[in-house]
């Protein structure tokens, strides 16, 4: 990836749309922290992962093509800023939206190139008011 | 779901009761694949991480490891409590590590009227923290405790 490429992706928006947390879906995310179900259609925390990014319109697949991941040990998580401005609740459609906030480029103690992606996404409810903001961090290894 | 309630003092320093995932388990990472429609093998594919340097084992998910986390935080100051979570990954967790959420209070703030309880937090493996950063919780709950206790004095 060029520098024109990666500065060309700064800035990317995602096409937008909405999330619904359902139920069971809710059920089994929990499930798979150790929780037990959380009371009052309260969705676990994690759902700041998936929810924005499908919400807004992408995928992970599509998030690893747009930056040219390529393959298994080619990705790593350095990050998460995930900040609840209302907690999630199961069964509402939240409006989302998310664009690539930043990319830069080093060289790992490895002496490989490296690429760091920063994806930040925001999270409305059904009367607009912001619920959360998601700031997620991936290392490319180039 | 355990709240603090038998929290004598919640203050700069108090440790967070911790919160243990005794064995991480591969069928959850499965599942957890599918609800995030995440497809990186590394989740699932045993003999291709071999090949990538990690044995015979799959890599838990970033967010199953925040999960645990975030389940030490509810646990402590209630279900709907978590207000920030700002958290860098240092090393991956592995299927069958025994990892356990820890955390400490560095800060009690207060904005537009709502205690904010600041905590640095961490997820420990054999004593070394993989996952490390601050949580910020309402502490409505922590902090009522606190003054109730001391109206019981």
């Amino acid at each position: 990836m060029t520098a024109d490429e990666r500065n060309a992706l700064i800035g990317h928006r995602f096409v937008g749309g909405t999330y619904r947390i359902a139920h069971w879906e809710s059920w089994l995310l929990t499930d798979c922290t150790g929780s037990d179900p959380l009371p009052d259609d309260l969705v676990h925390p994690i759902a700041l992962f998936h929810a924005p990014i499908l919400g807004s319109g992408t995928s992970i697949t599509e998030l690893f093509a747009l930056v040219g991941a390529r393959g298994a040990g080619s990705v790593g998580l350095l990050g998460y800023d995930w900040e609840y401005l209302q907690p999630l609740r199961e069964e509402i459609d939240y409006r989302c939206e998310g664009h690539v906030a930043d990319v830069q480029r080093a060289t790992g103690t490895d002496g490989r190139l490296q690429d760091t992606i920063t994806f930040r996404f925001e999270l409305f409810d059904q009367l607009d008011r912001p619920v959360a903001i998601v700031t997620n961090r991936w290392l490319l290894r180039r | 779901m355990v709240v603090a309630a038998m929290n004598a003092d919640v203050e700069v320093g108090s440790e967070i009761p911790e919160w243990t995932m005794g064995s991480v388990d591969p069928a959850r990472m499965k599942t957890m694949a599918a609800i995030l429609r995440d497809p990186y093998p590394v989740h699932w594919d045993r003999v291709g991480n071999e090949k990538i340097g990690f044995g015979l084992r799959v890599i838990n998910q970033g967010p199953l490891n925040v999960g645990y986390i975030a389940n030490m935080l509810m646990g402590w100051a209630g279900p709907e409590s978590v207000r920030r979570l700002t958290l860098s990954f240092a090393r991956p967790v592995l299927d069958g590590d025994r990892v356990s959420a820890r955390g400490r209070v560095s800060a009690i703030d207060e904005r537009d009227g709502v205690a904010i309880v600041v905590c640095d937090v961490w997820l420990e493996r054999d004593g070394e923290r993989v996952v490390t950063g601050t949580a910020e919780v309402d502490g409505t709950r922590l902090i009522a405790t606190m003054d109730r206790t001391k109206d019981d004095v």
